[in-house]
């Protein structure tokens, strides 16, 4: 009942920080704007494109842009709404109201991941439901979308975890969003300069994140990334965990 | 699981030994002590005696680096989550979420401490009616001057009736009206059998309002014994006495 007591508070201060609400009516405006341009794209090629057998449909041209959209926003997004979790109680001196609950520090971590991860799925509801008002009208390709949104998924779940672990580790909320945004960055690129080596195998691209969402962006599911995204979640909320029970100890 | 009661016969709080470093200097060392159901024990000491180190180690807030905390006969070292039905905190400052409402707040510590549906409305009702805090209500706590914050941090301690109140410097901030208030709000949860402990740096609160004393220098316990309300000076003698020696000794040992 403690997770639940945790995730709800920190669902609630989510609400009421102007924060959430001002990312989420500036991001889904970009998204609608995109929308309807990528839509105009779509019907202007619509009659070339069904010549084609195995030409680019509604799913290929108009929804798996738009998540790829929602993709890059994400790694802004993210950091923002994730740099107070456990760096703003730590600045408010509430974190030891949470301990003095009783609350263990592995609960204290997952209530805040999942209000963050439960935003972030409305988020991605919302953008979804673009594409998905059409589906009476056009053609859906809802195996290839369904992989996309899986990625989606597990993409903001990692960031949203790697959000958490910074916040837990920083000070100052400023400093987590700056930490989670670089961490973010460099684990999507991780393997450019391998690849601009020619390098496209090996180690460094298993590391990078473009290497297990692009594959899933263009319907092909494979149990390696999603591993490789569950990994990084259970890695990062285990070590923002061990940092807030470091912090118990330490006081 | 079953946790201890506050029906429990025993001492509801017993430290044995307790031991703590902070910032490489022993905050607390070897702290014993007992406190009963109904008892009020005021915790005196200079700034940096380590008052608010011991009531952040018996509120659960911090681990001691040995020694044993014992709430209602339980090991609550084993058990933090004893804390959660049985202690009351209001650490210093009362530190809150400013962008959450007074009843807000009184909500999430409710759920916190495993209050929901229609007991937590209760509880809430009753400790918004007996602090007074209707008019606050819907306010930020943000916003909330010293006093008032103070007055919320209470709330939110008392808010699930827990066996033991945990009280740092309650007092801070407060008129003298709302420090009399205090002090009745005090005797009431002693009379129903709550135990209290707080720390303060006014003799004046100690004498008025609780029945035991224990002065904390340099992190020792050096003085434990009954208040006499009649008898302030002599309070006061024993307080500078061991402010004063303490001093001392350590302006020998520089």
């Amino acid at each position: 009942m403690s997770l639940l007591a945790v995730t709800r508070l920190e669902w609630r201060r989510l609400l009421v920080r102007p924060l959430a609400w001002v990312l989420a009516a500036l991001t889904l405006a970009w998204l609608a704007w995109n929308f309807t341009l990528l839509l105009g794209g779509f019907l202007a090629g619509q009659i070339q494109n069904a010549a084609r057998p195995d030409g680019p449909g509604f799913t290929d041209l108009v929804g798996v842009p738009l998540l790829g959209q929602l993709a890059q926003l994400a790694f802004l997004v993210v950091p923002l709404l994730t740099m107070s979790t456990i760096a703003g109680d730590r600045r408010n001196g509430t974190l030891p109201l949470l301990f003095a609950a009783g609350v263990p520090a592995s609960r204290i971590v997952l209530g805040k991941y999942l209000a963050v991860l439960g935003w972030l799925l409305l988020w991605l509801l919302l953008t979804l439901a673009m594409p998905l008002a059409l589906a009476h009208t056009t053609h859906i390709d809802w195996g290839k979308l369904t992989a996309a949104t899986l990625g989606l998924v597990l993409m903001l779940a990692a960031l949203a975890a790697l959000g958490v672990a910074c916040s837990s580790f920083a000070s100052h909320p400023a400093i987590a969003a700056a930490a989670a945004l670089i961490l973010a960055l460099a684990l999507w690129g991780v393997n450019l300069g391998a690849q601009m080596a020619g390098i496209n195998g090996g180690a460094i691209n298993w590391l990078a994140m473009s290497t297990h969402l692009q594959p899933l962006l263009r319907g092909l599911v494979s149990s390696t990334d999603i591993v490789w995204f569950v990994l990084l979640i259970v890695l990062a909320l285990a070590l923002a965990t061990r940092r807030l029970g470091t912090d118990r100890e330490r006081g | 699981m079953t946790l201890p009661t506050a029906v429990s016969t025993g001492p509801t709080l017993r430290l044995d030994q307790l031991s703590r470093r902070r910032a490489g200097r022993p905050a607390v060392q070897n702290l014993s002590l007992t406190l009963s159901p109904g008892q009020v024990l005021g915790l005196l000491g200079v700034n940096g005696a380590g008052k608010s180190t011991t009531l952040s180690m018996i509120a659960g807030a911090l681990r001691p680096d040995s020694g044993s905390i014992q709430l209602n006969g339980a090991d609550f070292l084993e058990q933090p989550e004893l804390a959660r039905q049985l202690i009351g905190w209001l650490p210093e400052r009362a530190p809150l979420w400013p962008e959450l409402t007074v009843s807000e707040h009184l909500d999430a510590h409710g759920q916190l401490r495993g209050l929901h549906g229609a007991a937590l409305k209760q509880a809430c009702a009753a400790i918004i009616e007996r602090l007074e805090l209707q008019p606050l209500a819907r306010r930020l706590a943000g916003v909330l001057s010293q006093g008032q914050r103070q007055r919320l941090g209470l709330a939110c301690a008392l808010l699930h009736k827990p066996a033991l109140l945990v009280l740092d410097e309650p007092a801070n901030a407060l008129d003298p009206v709302q420090v009399a208030a205090l002090r009745t709000l005090i005797r009431e949860q002693a009379a129903a059998g709550t135990a209290v402990i707080l720390s303060t740096h006014l003799l004046a609160e100690v004498t008025a309002v609780c029945d035991r004393v224990a002065i904390l220098h340099e992190g020792t316990l050096r003085h434990d014994g009954a208040v006499r309300s009649d008898d302030h000076a002599a309070l006061e003698r024993t307080f500078f006495e061991i402010a004063m020696n303490g001093h001392t000794h350590t302006a020998r040992a520089a």
